[in-house]
C-alpha cells in the first residue's frame, strides 16, 4: 500500500522510504526536500519563479549552451584518448578516428557540430540578454547583474577560442594557415605584438611547440576557465534574483512588515533560535507566481538537453566532417576561408588597410586588433552607459530601449552580412563573386 | 582597563601583513616563472641564410622556392630574389605569369617584369617588383640579399636581411 504524503514522516531531511523519490516528489514538501538534498538538484532555489520558465522570454538559449557545452566535454573524452598532438602524427590520428575507427566519424562529428552550434548559441543568448535589457538591476536587493553580463563576454570569448584552438589540432591545411593569419593578427599589436606571436607559436616558425601549446590551450586551460566562469554564472543567476522577466512577479505583492518578536523561526534548513528577524515577505513564497521547482523547472531543463544531444547527434550521423589536405607550408589553399564564424573578421582586416599619404596602417592592426577590441569593450561597459529604467529590464523590445537595441541589431546585422559575404561572396584570390556565379578555373599548382 | 597593550596588536598585524606578502610574492613568483618557461630561450628554427643550389639550375625568368616562400629571378647572369610571404598577413602569395612582358624602371634600375603576385588569403595584389598596388597590403614584398658561396659556388640567400629594390646579383 502507498503511504499518503501527509502520513509519511522523514526520519530526517531528504530521508524517505521511496527511492528516486526524488525524481517523482509525492508533495511540495517532498520537492522542496528534493532541491536541498540531492547533489544535482541543489542548484535550483526549491520554487521558481514562473516568469523565469516563460519558453517565450529566454528561448532558452543559455540552458542550449551549457547543453552544448556538456556534450562537446563529453565527445571531447573519448577524442582525448584518440588524438595524438604531434605534428607527425596528428593529421594521421584525426584521419584515423574519422575513416577507422569505431564510431569515430560520429564522436568527431558530434564535437564538430556541437561547437558550431556553441557558437552559435552563446552568440544569440547575447543577443537575447541584450534586447531585453537583462543585464540590468531590477528593484531586488543585492542584484548586479552586469557582473553576468561581462562573465557572459569572457565565455563568449572564450568559446571562440576554444573554437579556434580546436580546428587547428587536425594539423590540415585550413588548421596551418588559420595559425598563421591568426598568430600574425596578434603580432599587429603595437609594441609586444610580435612577442606575443612567439609566446603563441613557441618560437618563430609554426612546429610542433605550436601545436602542443594549442592543444593545451583546448583541452585544459580554456575549457577550465569556461567551466569556472559557467559556475559563477549560474550562481549569479540565483544571487540577481532569477532571471530579469521575474523582477516584476517578485515584487508584485505589497511587502508586508512582520512585527518582530517571534522566538523561532523556521527557514529552510532548521529553525533559528532567538528574536525572530523582521521579514520581508515577497511574492517567492506566493502560489500564483510560484511552482516547484520539481518538476516544472527539471522537466524543462530535461527537455532543452536532451532536445539539444539529440538534434546534434542525430545531425552528425549523416553529415561528416571534412578534413583538408595535411598541413603544407608551402602552399596556401586558394581561397584560404576561415569558420564561418570568423569570415566577418577575416573580412574587415581585408578591408581596413589604411593609406594616409605615405603612411600606412595595416589591416592586421585596424580590423583584426582595434576594431574588434572595440565592439568587445563598448559591450562590456554598456551597462554603465545604459540609462534606460529599471521597468525596461527583462521585457523583449520595450519602448524605451528602442533607440538602443535598434543600434545593437544594425551592429549585429553588420556582421552577419560580412560573414554572409565571406561566406558566399568570396573566391580564389578573396576576389567578389556572387554565390551563384562559378569560380574561375585556377591551376591548383604553381 | 580595556585598552590592549599596544606593541603585540601591532606586531600581530605586521606578522598577518608580512604572512600575506610573502604569499602574494611566492604566487606571483610561481606565475612569473611559470610564463617565463614559456617563452623559448633556444631557437630550433630552420637558419636564415639558406644554400639555394648553383646559380646555372636556376632558370632564365623565374623559380619558386617553396621552403624558403622565395622566388627567384634570373636574367641572364643577374638574378634578384622576392620574398612570397604577403606583407598583410604572411599567407604565400602566387605568381601569375603576365600575358605580356613589362620594362620598368625601379629605383633606378630597368627591371623586366614578368609576373605579378596574388595572395589568396585576402586579396591583396603585388606588381612584379613586389610593390603593393590592390588589397590590404599594407607595404611590397621583401627583395632579400643574395651572394655566392666562397667555399662551393652556390648562390645564397639571406632571409634575415632584406635589401633595397635595386639590388642585383651579377654573375662573374
Amino acid at each position: 500500500m502507498a503511504l499518503s504524503p501527509e502520513s509519511e514522516k522523514p526520519q530526517a531531511p531528504g530521508v524517505h522510504p521511496r527511492p528516486l523519490w526524488s525524481l517523482d516528489p509525492a508533495s511540495d514538501r517532498q520537492a522542496g526536500d528534493a532541491i536541498v538534498s540531492n547533489f544535482v538538484f541543489h542548484w535550483f532555489p526549491a520554487k521558481a519563479l514562473k516568469d523565469s520558465l516563460a519558453w517565450r522570454y529566454s528561448l532558452w538559449l543559455g540552458t542550449v549552451s551549457a547543453a552544448l557545452l556538456l556534450l562537446l566535454t563529453l565527445s571531447g573524452l573519448p577524442l582525448l584518448f584518440l588524438y595524438v598532438p604531434s605534428v607527425e602524427r596528428a593529421y594521421g590520428s584525426v584521419k584515423d578516428i574519422e575513416y577507422v575507427i569505431t564510431f569515430g566519424y560520429w564522436i568527431r562529428s558530434v564535437h564538430r557540430f556541437g561547437a558550431h552550434f556553441m557558437v552559435a548559441a552563446v552568440f544569440l543568448h547575447l543577443v537575447r540578454v541584450f534586447l531585453t535589457g537583462a543585464y540590468k538591476n531590477g528593484p531586488g536587493r543585492g542584484q548586479h547583474r552586469e557582473w553576468n553580463w561581462l562573465m557572459g563576454i569572457g565565455m563568449l570569448l572564450l568559446t571562440l577560442f576554444l573554437s579556434f584552438t580546436g580546428y587547428l589540432l587536425p594539423w590540415d591545411q585550413l588548421a596551418y594557415w588559420a595559425v598563421t593569419v591568426g598568430t600574425n593578427i596578434a603580432s599587429a599589436v603595437p609594441l609586444v605584438g610580435p612577442q606575443i606571436r612567439e609566446l603563441l607559436l613557441g618560437g618563430r616558425n609554426i612546429e610542433q611547440a605550436t601545436l602542443i601549446r594549442f592543444y593545451v590551450l583546448h583541452v585544459i586551460v580554456l575549457p577550465g576557465g569556461l567551466g569556472v566562469l559557467f559556475a559563477y554564472h549560474m550562481w549569479r543567476i540565483r544571487k540577481d534574483g532569477g532571471l530579469a522577466s521575474a523582477d516584476q512577479a517578485a515584487s508584485l505583492p505589497a511587502k508586508v512588515e512582520v512585527p518582530p518578536g517571534r522566538t523561532k523561526t523556521y527557514t529552510l534548513l532548521g529553525i533559528a533560535r532567538g528574536t525572530g528577524p523582521t521579514i520581508r515577505a515577497s511574492s517567492i513564497e506566493a502560489a500564483d507566481t510560484t511552482v516547484s521547482s520539481i518538476p516544472d523547472l527539471t522537466r524543462r531543463i530535461a527537455i532543452v538537453l536532451l532536445g539539444t544531444i539529440a538534434a546534434i547527434s542525430i545531425l552528425a550521423v549523416f553529415v561528416h566532417s571534412p578534413l583538408e589536405e595535411a598541413a603544407n607550408a608551402l602552399v596556401t589553399p586558394n581561397p584560404a576561408k576561415a569558420p564561418w564564424y570568423f569570415l566577418w573578421l577575416q573580412e574587415i582586416v581585408t578591408d581596413t588597410t589604411i593609406k594616409l599619404g605615405s603612411f600606412t596602417v595595416n589591416g592586421a592592426f585596424i580590423g583584426g586588433v582595434i576594431l574588434p577590441g572595440l565592439l568587445v569593450g563598448l559591450l562590456a561597459v554598456w551597462p554603465w552607459l545604459d540609462r534606460s529604467p529599471t521597468a525596461a529590464a527583462g521585457r523583449w523590445f520595450p519602448q524605451s530601449r528602442r533607440r538602443q537595441n535598434a543600434v545593437f541589431l544594425l551592429l549585429v546585422l553588420a556582421v552577419l552580412l560580412l560573414t554572409f559575404v565571406g561566406t558566399f561572396c568570396r573566391g580564389p584570390y578573396w576576389q567578389l563573386y556572387w554565390p551563384w556565379q562559378a569560380w574561375v578555373e585556377l591551376p591548383t599548382r604553381i | 582597563m580595556s585598552q590592549k597593550p599596544k606593541e603585540p596588536g601591532d606586531r600581530r598585524e605586521f606578522f598577518v601583513k608580512l604572512g600575506i606578502g610573502a604569499g602574494l610574492v611566492a604566487l606571483g613568483g610561481q606565475g612569473l616563472a611559470s610564463l617565463r618557461s614559456l617563452v623559448p630561450n633556444v631557437s630550433y628554427d630552420s637558419p636564415t641564410t639558406v644554400k639555394l643550389g648553383y646559380p646555372q639550375e636556376f632558370p632564365e625568368g623565374m623559380k619558386f622556392l617553396p621552403d624558403q616562400r622565395l622566388y627567384v629571378f634570373r636574367e641572364g647572369k643577374v638574378l634578384h630574389a622576392i620574398s612570397a610571404v604577403c606583407t598583410h598577413l604572411g599567407c604565400t602569395v602566387r605568381a601569375e605569369a603576365l600575358s605580356q612582358v613589362e620594362v620598368r624602371t625601379v629605383e633606378g634600375s630597368p627591371l623586366r617584369l614578368t609576373h605579378r603576385f596574388l595572395c589568396p588569403c585576402h586579396g591583396s595584389k603585388y606588381t612584379g617588383d613586389g610593390e603593393n598596388v590592390a588589397g590590404p597590403a599594407p607595404r611590397p614584398l621583401a627583395w632579400y640579399h643574395l651572394s655566392i658561396a666562397t667555399d662551393d659556388g652556390q648562390l645564397v640567400v639571406d632571409l634575415a636581411r632584406p635589401v633595397e629594390r635595386s639590388f642585383r646579383l651579377t654573375l662573374a
